[in-house]
């Protein structure tokens, strides 16, 4: 018997798994806190992958001509295979400088590949160019809270304080299906008499479970979370102490606020003004009473264009009425990947080095590069951002921008279904030199790559995952893997040792887990997101650990780990939180004669992400891909439930049977992101703090 | 364009929001100056809340747009309590009542509109200065010498006021009324209105709107006397009211307070006198611009294409279009749609573009004066042109959209839009069908939950209840319901696949 964690999302549910004979059994694991036993379906049916039939256990490589043409995937041994990437490789980047060369991660990736990935870039490859997946996941949130709070990470309490709150908002996110075991803390919240609100253009199954739900058109969070702190401050609900002693800026936010009355809120939101004046009523007399307000946003509300403004704006709320740094109330984020959070702390971002640090902060790269053994000067700087590294890729230089890399190695990511604006990213994938892909299955992204790479999948390995809670927990070995495989540790370090770049001699690389994540502790010492206390047996003993979690004070006394952010004083130098404007631009592609509706994308509950892996599960239902649309909007367009509809945008066009639900605005339609073409249709316009892609709302049409 | 010197007459939202684009813009940063001459004393604030000032639901500090520190901390030179008395276009310069003269390169009008004083005798004293019992309500100094009077009355003094008079059953009227009617903490005052139309709200409203709206007004306790006309101030006709309103009928109104709301107009006085065109407004092309390329005028003093509006939506649009434009932006305005919304507590109306004017389109209406509610939608080659929503604001959200956005609807959609909204999944637990999935979480139908003795045999087999748990009280009733005894064949565990016992066994 394993104790170890579902392979899905953030709240990477504890489960044990138990071996009798072949088979391989999820039983509960009821003492671990985050879930207590429960999991859904996907949860359930994690080892359904096990043994299957498309499972890659041996490297593949593909020819090409000498004009270029590209033949099949052929079987290959890992040293030809590895041997091929690591002097197409250096070829590269003697002929075109290390920027040549893109590396791609993930926010499934434990946090040792995360940062074993990050040090392969900087150090054995050079290269600035690396960023991943959770670009399109938690920049946002991250953005929002590092400016606003000082410091990311995504809830900073235990989920399990949400109980306690006396409201919850819920903007932008449906956890009853995206995290079903999250969504009993909202049945007991309800219990002790607390309020749930649900902001989301549908009427989700978490919608279904609130007091109040409010389904503002896709692309207007912001001016929705404007009005509300407009009808705070009129109430004079403001915690005016609170806000003295423990924040700055509000005067100018203030002003800007007193703009966004209620009916204009209703023009720009598409709801009743008498419906965020229900929400503000909510929020004004929970903190009379003295009571607890908590807001957590997700992916509905942060995957827009303004999604890190829409973020600001709510945690401007949240400060208003006194509540962070009180439990049970206060602002979080609700993660998405299952190491949403620590894949954005141990440098595979193209900002970032571990733990949590600035790539920009000479502090920080001298410490980093004493862990690793490297001259400061050798480390790279920023590089381009997720979407903006993609759209790059196979670029020649112009007079403004530099070339774009030409080759990339990708970890953990199904680039071709997740990808904004896919059908151009696929075509930018298929102009590189080399594109390397590590993989369990062949994925749509491995179908295109040059070199596919067989790796482990989570049974058949260790490593720890920071769940949502920013608590960090340990993934264990349950079964062997099948021969031919090798981990995603193995893939790094048999890279990094052929590629052998200069004033790299004294770097050492391991494929144990546990050494890396000592390595990686030592490296994240006094950063944010500081891991330096935390070890395996800690994990064990502790049923996982909160960072920030220094290093054992000289006396030997260990850290008990952080469970709780905020109570004293919030991550900026000063202690405190900052109020900061935010100014309502809308969605970047508004409807048109064209394009008359609005188009928003989620998850539905059998399925995760891209489906490269809950496809393959048998037990989960592969629907494929649907429309929903209101019934007002079906007797427009004339079709009816299950005929197919096409959906068309600037940018791609998809074909899917109809779903007619009254859950939905009449002016939107939704389609489910886990199958090929739903991300055809999303479209590239990025943040521009953050760089998140828009992919929660763009224009389109949907005829029968 | 070279830095220019700015000036703005009018310190109003049209004003805030030019100089909040242009400082946003760049405007100061590119070397030029920004100067605003507001002839209200104090921060700008929002207009729109002042009725929700006096009622109280609004603080009155939650209005200001802008506080002075602001304007300093952007380099906008901010003279507030001062009034602009002439333009000389030829020196380009502008003077104050203080004689003082200020240049500009480029001068912005936005001086808004000035209420028109209804023809009333007695409303004003020899001295020009308005009788004590009446009020003006346009502005912020206003509303406190409003609510200040309240108050006064209250605290001893003088008559308390019990009972208000507004003139003018438009938007603004209604709005002071409900006020009046239902301020917070405070004893209600019993308000009449005093409408010379034949029915409140008529530039927006046709009668059968208007007599909902009316029936809505008298329930709250608010009479309103349409076709009247305020002609003169008397004495009280009872003893414990202050005065008394003479109607043009002959009828006398007793009351505490006069509150006058009816009608403004565009203040152009300047523009006039300084030689622009001015018809209703100060006439403006699509760049809003006048005759003389220095001048430009914006807001509620500003005629675009034959139109005056008195909207906020307008006055922002022209505000930002014009920014737009002296940053360098190819930019014009092209006129914008219009929602009128009564803010009121418990007055449910919100009027798209012009419902009384169909102006050949079709009118899809729904009248229900039972229910109170009348919804008028004008429809012009499938799209939503105009729309009067009363008493029923159910689906304003929606159609404000559909309005704005121009959105082609289907044949039936506008008397769809007018329809109750239908919710499924009204049905219990028992009634669902054996293959209808109850638990999403484990995928579960209500057969194979059906086919289970007890809630514990259903998580052990099923793994039902055990992800987020919502399902737990229909489960529970599926087997309370219908225990396997009594289930039919299609309840058998061999029609309806039971995950093994260890569920993902491989």
């Amino acid at each position: 018997m394993t104790t170890t964690h579902c392979p899905y999302c953030s709240l990477q549910c504890g489960m044990r798994l138990t071996r009798e004979g072949r088979a391989l059994t999820v039983e509960p694991w009821a003492e671990f806190p985050t879930n207590a036993g429960a999991m859904c379906r996907k949860g359930w049916t994690s080892t359904g992958l096990r043994g299957h039939r498309e499972r890659l256990t041996t490297p593949l490589v593909r020819d090409r001509g000498e004009d270029g043409s590209r033949g099949e995937l052929r079987p290959a041994t890992w040293d030809e295979a590895l041997d091929l990437v690591a002097g197409r490789l250096v070829d590269l980047r003697a002929e075109h400088g290390p920027d040549a060369v893109a590396v791609f991660g993930a926010g499934g990736l434990t946090n040792e590949k995360a940062y074993a990935l990050g040090k392969l870039a900087r150090v054995a490859l050079g290269t600035s160019q690396i960023d991943y997946n959770g670009r399109w996941c938690m920049s946002s949130a991250a953005s929002a809270g590092l400016r606003a709070l000082g410091l990311d990470r995504g809830l900073p309490f235990p989920l399990a304080d949400v109980e306690q709150a006396d409201v919850l908002v819920l903007a932008g996110s449906n956890l009853a299906e995206t995290a079903p075991p999250a969504a009993r803390h909202l049945d007991r919240l309800r219990e002790r008499g607390g309020r749930v609100v649900v902001v989301d253009p549908r009427r989700t199954p978490t919608a279904d479970r609130a007091d109040l739900h409010l389904a503002p058109v896709p692309g207007t969070d912001l001016a929705l979370a404007l009005g509300v702190l407009h009808l705070v401050m009129a109430a004079g609900a403001v915690d005016e102490a609170y806000v003295a002693e423990r924040t700055t800026g509000f005067d100018a936010v203030r002003d800007e606020v007193a703009a966004w009355w209620p009916e204009r809120v209703e023009r720009v939101c598409g709801i009743a003004a008498d419906e965020v004046r229900a929400l503000a009523d909510l929020l004004i007399a929970t903190q009379r009473a003295g009571g607890r307000v908590l807001v957590l946003t997700a992916r509905g509300v942060e995957q827009h264009s303004q999604g890190s403004d829409t973020v600001l704006a709510w945690i401007n709320v949240a400060l208003a009425l006194g509540m962070p740094g009180r439990t049970g109330a206060g602002y979080g984020c609700l993660t998405g990947q299952g190491n949403g959070q620590g894949g954005r702390e141990h440098g595979q971002k193209a900002d970032q080095l571990p733990g949590y640090r600035s790539i920009e902060d000479p502090g920080a790269r001298a410490h980093v590069a004493a862990v690793w053994g490297v001259d400061p000067d050798l480390l790279p700087g920023k590089g381009r951002s997720a979407y903006e590294l993609l759209d790059a890729l196979g670029r020649p230089a112009t007079p403004t921008a530099p070339a774009g890399p030409r080759a990339m190695l990708v970890l953990g990511s199904n680039i071709v279904v997740s990808a904004p604006n896919a059908l151009h990213v696929t075509e930018r994938l298929r102009s590189l030199d080399l594109l390397v892909v590590a993989d369990l299955v062949l994925s749509e992204t491995a179908a295109l790559a040059d070199v596919v790479l067989p790796v482990t999948q989570w049974a058949e390995e260790t490593g720890t995952m920071t769940n949502l809670e920013g608590r960090v927990v340990l993934r264990q070995r349950a079964i062997t893997p099948p021969s031919g495989v090798r981990t995603d540790l193995e893939v790094i370090t048999g890279l990094a040792e052929r590629l052998k770049a200069p004033g790299t001699e004294a770097v050492t690389w391991s494929s144990d887990p546990e050494e890396v994540f000592a390595e990686l502790g030592r490296a994240s010492a006094g950063g944010v997101a500081d891991y330096a206390g935390i070890t395996y047996d800690r994990i064990r003993a502790e049923h996982g650990v909160f960072w920030p979690c220094p290093a054992p004070a000289a006396d030997g006394t260990a850290h008990p780990g952080t469970p709780r952010l905020f109570a004293e004083r919030f991550g900026h130098p000063d202690g405190r939180a900052r109020f900061l404007v935010t100014s309502y631009r809308g969605a970047a592609e508004q409807p048109c004669e064209a394009y008359p509706l609005h188009l928003t994308t989620g998850r539905v509950l059998g399925q995760y992400q891209s489906g490269a892996q809950t496809r393959r599960i048998r037990e989960l239902a592969d629907t494929g891909p649907f429309v929903e649309l209101h019934p007002l909007l079906a007797r427009r367009l004339g079709t009816a439930d299950g005929e197919v509809l096409t959906v068309r945008t600037r940018r791609g066009e998809l074909r899917a049977p109809a779903r007619v639900v009254d859950g939905i605005r009449p002016d939107t339609v939704f389609v489910p992101f886990h199958w090929v073409g739903a991300n055809r249709l999303t479209n590239d316009a990025l943040d521009p703090a953050s760089r998140m892609p828009e992919f929660k709302v763009c224009a389109a049409a949907v005829s029968a | 364009m070279s830095p220019e010197h700015l000036v703005v007459v009018g310190n109003g939202m049209a004003a805030v929001r030019l100089v909040e684009a242009l400082v946003a813009g760049g405007w100061l940063r590119r070397g030029g100056a920004l100067t605003v001459l507001g002839e209200e004393q104090g921060a700008p604030y929002n207009r729109i809340l002042l009725s929700a000032v006096l009622e109280g639901t609004h603080e009155e500090r939650a209005t200001t747009l802008r506080d002075e520190r602001w304007y300093a901390d952007a380099g906008v030179a901010l003279r507030t309590g001062v009034r602009v008395v002439a333009v000389d276009r030829e020196a380009r310069e502008v003077e104050l009542a203080s004689r003082e003269r200020v240049a500009y390169d480029r001068l912005v009008l936005a001086t808004g509109s000035i209420p028109t004083l209804p023809p009333v005798r007695g409303l004003v004293r020899p001295d020009g200065s308005l009788h004590p019992r009446v009020h003006a309500f346009r502005s912020m100094t206003d509303c406190r010498g409003l609510t200040d009077a309240l108050a006064d009355a209250q605290e001893g003094g003088r008559t308390p006021v019990r009972r208000a008079v507004v003139v003018g059953g438009g938007l603004l009227g209604l709005q002071v009324a409900r006020a009046l009617g239902a301020r917070r903490g405070q004893h209600a005052v019993v308000t009449e209105v005093v409408e010379g139309a034949d029915h409140v709200l008529h530039r927006q409203l046709d009668r059968p709107g208007a007599q909902v709206l009316t029936r809505d007004l008298a329930r709250l306790g608010t009479t309103v006397y349409t076709g009247a006309r305020a002609t003169r101030l008397v004495a009280s006709p009872a003893p414990d009211h202050a005065v008394g309103v003479r109607l043009d009928n002959g009828h006398v109104l007793a009351t505490d307070l006069v509150v006058l709301t009816a009608g403004g107009r565009p203040s152009t006085a300047l523009a006039r006198a300084a030689g622009l065109e001015v018809r209703r407004g100060v006439v403006v092309d699509d760049t809003l611009t006048t005759a003389d390329p220095r001048v430009h005028a914006i807001g509620d003093c500003a005629q675009h294409a034959g139109r005056v509006s008195g909207f906020v939506g307008p006055a922002w649009d022209q505000a930002t279009t014009l920014a737009a434009r002296l940053l360098g932006e190819e930019r014009a305005y092209a006129g914008v749609r219009e929602v009128a919304r009564l803010r009121a507590t418990g007055l449910d109306v919100a009027v798209l573009g012009d419902p009384t004017d169909p102006q050949g389109g079709d009118v899809v209406e729904m009248t229900n004066p039972i229910a109170r509610s009348h919804r008028r939608l004008v429809v012009r080659e499938g799209r939503i042109v105009a729309a009067a929503l009363v008493g029923d604001l159910s689906r304003v959200g929606l159609v404000t959209q559909l309005f704005d956005r121009g959105t082609v609807l289907g044949p039936h959609e506008a008397g769809d839009l007018l329809l109750p909204e239908t919710r499924s999944g009204a049905s219990g637990p028992a009634d669902l069908p054996d293959d209808a999935e109850v638990c999403a979480c484990a995928g579960v139908s209500a057969g194979a939950l059906r086919a289970c003795s007890s809630l514990e045999q259903a998580r052990a087999t099923t793994r039902a209840t055990t992800g987020c748990g919502g399902c737990a009280p229909a489960v529970r009733a599926l087997l309370a319901t219908d225990p396997p005894a009594a289930a039919g064949p299609a309840a058998a565990p061999t029609d309806h696949p039971v995950p093994a016992p260890t569920g993902g066994t491989r």
